[in-house]
């Protein structure tokens, strides 16, 4: 087994580790912050399903996290009794579905067109959102509780203990980011990436380009449409702000800071966000300031965003040269 | 039999014509070479029947099979592939990783998400089966954009031949490549298009001569003449819009 690999295995046991005995090592603020940053960790990934491997820059992607979000809240809402996995299952579905629709109109294009007609439509979906006050509340938004969640021998959990809320977004989230990873392994998914390197030359070779982007974008928008009803759960209230702009952009930037070449990139970035966030808009109401600053520097000087500063090879090549100096 | 039926293909660009009722038949097992000056409508052609282009009049038929409205995909699928003059290749991914993309669309995996495209031996082995045939085995690993130019242009055939066609078009196989390789890809054209169909553009007078049954000559995107290599040679309407000037 060579040296990359090892390493690659234990820091995939340290980090299993610390994410399973977090609730024990630190305290109840930070195990709640964390449950946040699995949920956006969730959402980077699936944006990156688009970016890092479809080369699909969708601007508007918040819609299919906020369709997810606002089914979560509406069932919690009128169907009392609804199970939790049943709930999270049927706004997963909602993004897909809102995803297909978007992408029925959106993935017939690329680049920049492709970019600014999901911008388009998300807001759309917020227009939507804000002004059917009826089922939605506009802006005011909606407080939901959260449920029990019942696991088979154990009765039901309460969802308001942070812990346990935590270690369910855990499963969740970890079984939704190893489903993307080995959906990428499939025949499916390797035809999307080919299409992100050349879509004229797949299309040459047989593949509909239209139909597989579609259908990774509607598995995009059904990962974000669990990330959405986490965040739900996870926050308690939905308003338009789960689809709006802001929340487009910011896993845009969760997922260029982490780095869309790697498939873990995004998690990286979405935890190098919002922890640098909390720290940041404790000292300044200005952060988003120095995010911007941030953001700039890793693009021009981390080519591969931050993962890519833990390559081995570049480590490796790092020591060679301060052993030769 | 023919297998490719073009009847009075035009095609214009915004008022340029660049195809001027062009029809033609090519019979299975023949290799026709499509000449003539640049600007003649050659690769126009190419794209209008793989359905890249779509002719403003005019009627394709493959197999049988109206094809002049049909996607790029779909005639893919039938059996039709094709080269291009510029090479077109998965850059990024490996010389291996470029076949199999090919190959499990042949082999209709096209929209599986149930099975791990790594463990399909049916695949794998087709796909090595085909970098042994190019003879490009060594490079099997490699990045595709670092190979030679000459490398990657084999791999450009092996791209088309991995849907095991029944009809190739080869859209300048040689351009780019220097006396040596073009004298070593004649004989790799021979090899792989052994019980198929191949329509070659080619600007390389000796490839053409040694490769092809029957040539069709283009010239102002009209049909200027069609024969066998010999009555080719011998025409002087040929002579004097191409072939005296080389």
């Amino acid at each position: 087994m060579n040296r990359s690999r090892v390493l690659k295995i234990a820091g995939g046991g340290i980090a299993s580790l610390f994410l399973l005995l977090l609730p024990v090592l630190l305290p109840e603020v930070d195990v709640n912050h964390a449950t946040e940053i699995l949920v956006f960790a969730l959402f980077a990934v699936s944006f990156n399903l688009l970016l890092g491997y479809c080369g699909l820059l969708p601007f508007g992607h918040a819609a299919c996290f906020g369709v997810g979000a606002y089914a979560t809240a509406l069932i919690f809402k009128h169907i009392t009794g609804m199970p939790f996995v049943i709930t999270i299952m049927i706004s997963a579905l909602s993004g897909f579905v809102g995803a297909l629709i978007i992408g029925f109109f959106c993935v017939r294009l690329s680049g920049g067109y492709f970019a600014l007609i999901s911008l388009a439509f998300q807001m759309f979906f917020y227009a939507v959102a804000l002004k059917w006050r009826d089922v939605t509340s506009g802006d005011d938004g909606m407080s939901v509780s959260r449920p029990d969640f019942y696991l088979p021998g154990l009765g039901p959990l309460s969802l308001m203990n942070i812990q346990y809320l935590y270690y369910i977004t855990l499963v969740i989230v970890v079984l939704a980011i190893l489903a993307c990873y080995l959906f990428l392994k499939t025949p499916l998914g390797h035809a999307a990436i080919s299409m992100r390197e050349n879509a004229t030359r797949a299309s040459f070779l047989g593949f509909n380009v239209f139909l597989t982007r579609l259908a990774v974008f509607c598995f995009s928008g059904f990962l974000a449409g669990i990330a959405g009803a986490l965040f739900v759960v996870h926050q308690e209230f939905v308003a338009t702000t789960v689809m709006d702009v802001h929340m487009s952009f910011t896993v845009m930037l969760m997922a260029t800071i982490g780095g869309t070449g790697h498939f873990l990139g995004p998690v990286l970035g979405a935890v190098f966000f919002m922890v640098f966030q909390d720290w940041i808009s404790s000292l300044t109401k200005h952060w988003w300031l120095f995010m911007g600053i941030f953001f700039v520097m890793v693009v021009l000087y981390a080519e591969g965003g931050l993962i890519g500063l833990f390559k081995w090879g570049k480590i490796r090549a790092w020591f060679a040269s301060e052993k030769e100096s | 039999m023919a297998i490719l039926r073009l009847q009075d293909i035009y095609k214009d660009f915004s008022g340029l014509q660049v195809l001027l009722g062009i029809s033609m038949e090519i019979q299975q097992g023949e290799c026709h070479a499509i000449i003539g000056p640049n600007g003649a409508g050659k690769s126009t052609l190419f794209n209008i029947i793989t359905g890249l282009y779509k002719p403003s009049r005019g009627q394709i038929t493959f197999l049988d099979r109206d094809i002049t409205r049909s996607s790029i995909h779909k005639i893919a699928r039938m059996g039709l592939s094709r080269s291009f003059q510029i090479i077109n290749i998965f850059p990024k991914m490996t010389v291996f990783e470029n076949i199999r993309i090919a190959v499990l669309s042949r082999f209709n995996r096209r929209f599986n998400c149930t099975s791990f495209l790594h463990r399909d031996r049916r695949i794998l082995e087709e796909s090595d089966r085909i970098l042994s045939l190019i003879g490009i085995t060594d490079v099997r690993n490699v990045p595709a954009c670092e190979m030679s130019y000459g490398m990657q242009r084999q791999l450009e055939l092996a791209l088309t031949l991995a849907r095991d066609p029944i009809l190739i078009l080869l859209d300048e196989p040689t351009a780019g490549l220097n006396a040596e390789e073009t004298r070593g890809i004649v004989p790799l054209i021979r090899k792989v298009i052994q019980g198929k169909t191949l329509v070659i553009v080619e600007h390389d007078m000796e490839v053409v001569f040694n490769l092809a049954d029957r040539i069709t000559v283009l010239n102002y995107g009209q049909v200027l003449a069609t024969g066998t290599p010999d009555e080719i040679r011998g025409s002087e309407e040929v002579k004097k819009a191409y072939l005296g000037r080389i």
